[in-house]
């Protein structure tokens, strides 16, 4: 009954993208530290190739962290 | 001329809802930030004003849902919205006398439904929309935003506790300030809307918009300025206070319980939903603290969120209809809304002073506070 009178599509749709960019920012942005603490780790190591594998996995993770934020964004403003 | 009268009591009486929602919420809005110091107190809401301020521009579906899906716009008078506001402040004031759980939206959505329950009966309220809009959404956000919490803060311990204590805890508080500043715009996009949503019904009940029309630019404006400056000026007393109201968390779980009431409340907004913010972030803090100890959550909390689901809405509803009988045993016209108007702002500072009053009665004095 309560399917009649509920757009389930749009809750369902809201669970969905709120679960994704709460959990997926927070993933990205995680993978950020942990990219750049090994990156500095490695570094004063001497380890450069590990250090530059781990500089750009912070990186991406930013890049991936930052592009989510800007979509969530221009998706509400277009609407 | 007595029809703008009333108007203009509406829309000052909705903006002045809309400055307390702002000076009530700031609380929850910077907490997370400033005790895990992400933010220095004066920067945090400074921060989150403007935020507000400039989220209550990025949308309109809230402020359409209120105006629109929740009572019929065409059924109802200037007066219905009036009595509906009053009940709201009403249900509002009652509950911080006595110390229980609300929720200032829903006491809003509730005021209203009442007030036009009695003025055009429940034919005029559009149940679809009440109920698969406001009450529906309204018990999901808080259990969302409570398990993106705790995921969220499981991947992160997962991800990167196995670092450096000190490196992890700088991160997330740089973290903190975007993910802070989303909680910001995503509380003042929600919360200020159902103000524009009033505003507007007010307007359309009037005849000054048509029922198709959109929200005035204006409408946006003023609301937006009156959350902005309530969110400012009620920083000032949480700073005062802060340091025996916040919760003790990491940076880590701060990040996580931002970014899971600003991800439930975007996507809710942007799907129109007038949301509790106040319950999200809620739900999104005590996920985060139950994701690394299910100890550390106070769970008293969230028995006092089920209460205000459960009271907020019906009782602010007896208090819309209550108010609405009032003014029109008064005669129902300018002088009935002038005279109630008055009697409300009587009321709510003589409460104000009461309880300030008893506060500083009750208080130790400086001696006995050191002793």
């Amino acid at each position: 009954m309560i399917a009649t009178v509920v757009d389930t599509k749009e809750l369902w749709e809201t669970v969905v993208a709120a679960f994704v960019a709460g959990v997926g920012v927070t993933a990205s942005f995680s993978f950020v530290i942990l990219g750049a603490a090994r990156f500095a780790g490695l570094r004063r190591a001497d380890r450069p190739l590990a250090a530059g594998a781990f500089g750009a996995l912070a990186v991406v993770a930013l890049i991936v962290a930052l592009a989510a934020i800007t979509l969530g964004m221009i998706a509400m403003l277009s609407k | 001329m007595s029809a703008d009268v009333i108007l203009a009591i509406v829309i000052a009486t909705a903006l002045a809802f809309d400055f307390t929602n702002g000076f009530h919420d700031t609380a929850n809005v910077v907490a997370t930030s400033i005790s895990t110091r992400a933010m220095p107190p004066r920067l945090a809401v400074g921060f989150a004003a403007i935020l507000n301020f400039v989220g209550a521009f990025i949308s309109l579906e809230v402020a359409a849902t209120v105006a629109k899906d929740v009572v019929e716009s065409g059924a109802i008078t200037t007066t219905v919205v009036f009595a509906g506001l009053i009940g709201a402040i009403a249900w509002n004031l009652a509950t911080w006398w006595f110390g229980l759980p609300s929720s200032s939206s829903h006491a809003l959505i509730g005021g209203v439904v009442g007030a036009t329950i009695a003025a055009a009966g429940t034919s005029a309220v559009l149940g679809e929309g009440l109920l698969g809009k406001v009450m529906i959404p309204a018990v999901i956000a808080p259990m969302l935003a409570f398990v993106v919490g705790v995921v969220g803060i499981n991947l992160a311990y997962g991800i990167a506790g196995r670092e450096r204590p000190g490196t992890v805890s700088r991160g997330f508080r740089m973290g903190q300030v975007v993910s802070g500043g989303l909680l910001a715009l995503a509380h003042g996009t929600n919360d200020a809307q159902k103000t524009m949503g009033v505003i507007t019904l007010a307007l359309i009940a009037n005849g000054t918009l048509s029922e198709s029309a959109g929200v005035p630019f204006w409408v946006v404006a003023s609301a937006a300025t009156a959350i902005a400056l309530g969110t400012y000026m009620g920083g000032w007393r949480i700073i005062r206070t802060m340091g025996t109201r916040i919760i003790k968390m990491d940076s880590a779980q701060g990040f996580s319980a931002q970014g899971a009431g600003a991800a439930v409340i975007l996507t809710s907004t942007h799907f129109g939903f007038p949301l509790s913010t106040t319950q999200v972030i809620s739900g999104g803090v005590m996920g985060s603290g139950a994701g690394k100890r299910l100890s550390v959550v106070r769970w008293g909390v969230a028995g006092n969120i089920v209460v205000a689901w459960l009271l907020t809405l019906p009782a602010a509803a007896g208090g819309g209809a209550a108010v609405f009988g009032l003014t029109e045993l008064l005669g129902g016209g300018a002088a009935a809304v002038v005279i109630v108007a008055a009697l409300s702002a009587f009321g709510s500072v003589l409460l104000f002073l009461r309880r300030n009053r008893s506060s500083l009665l009750a208080a130790p004095a400086p001696q006995e506070a050191t002793a």
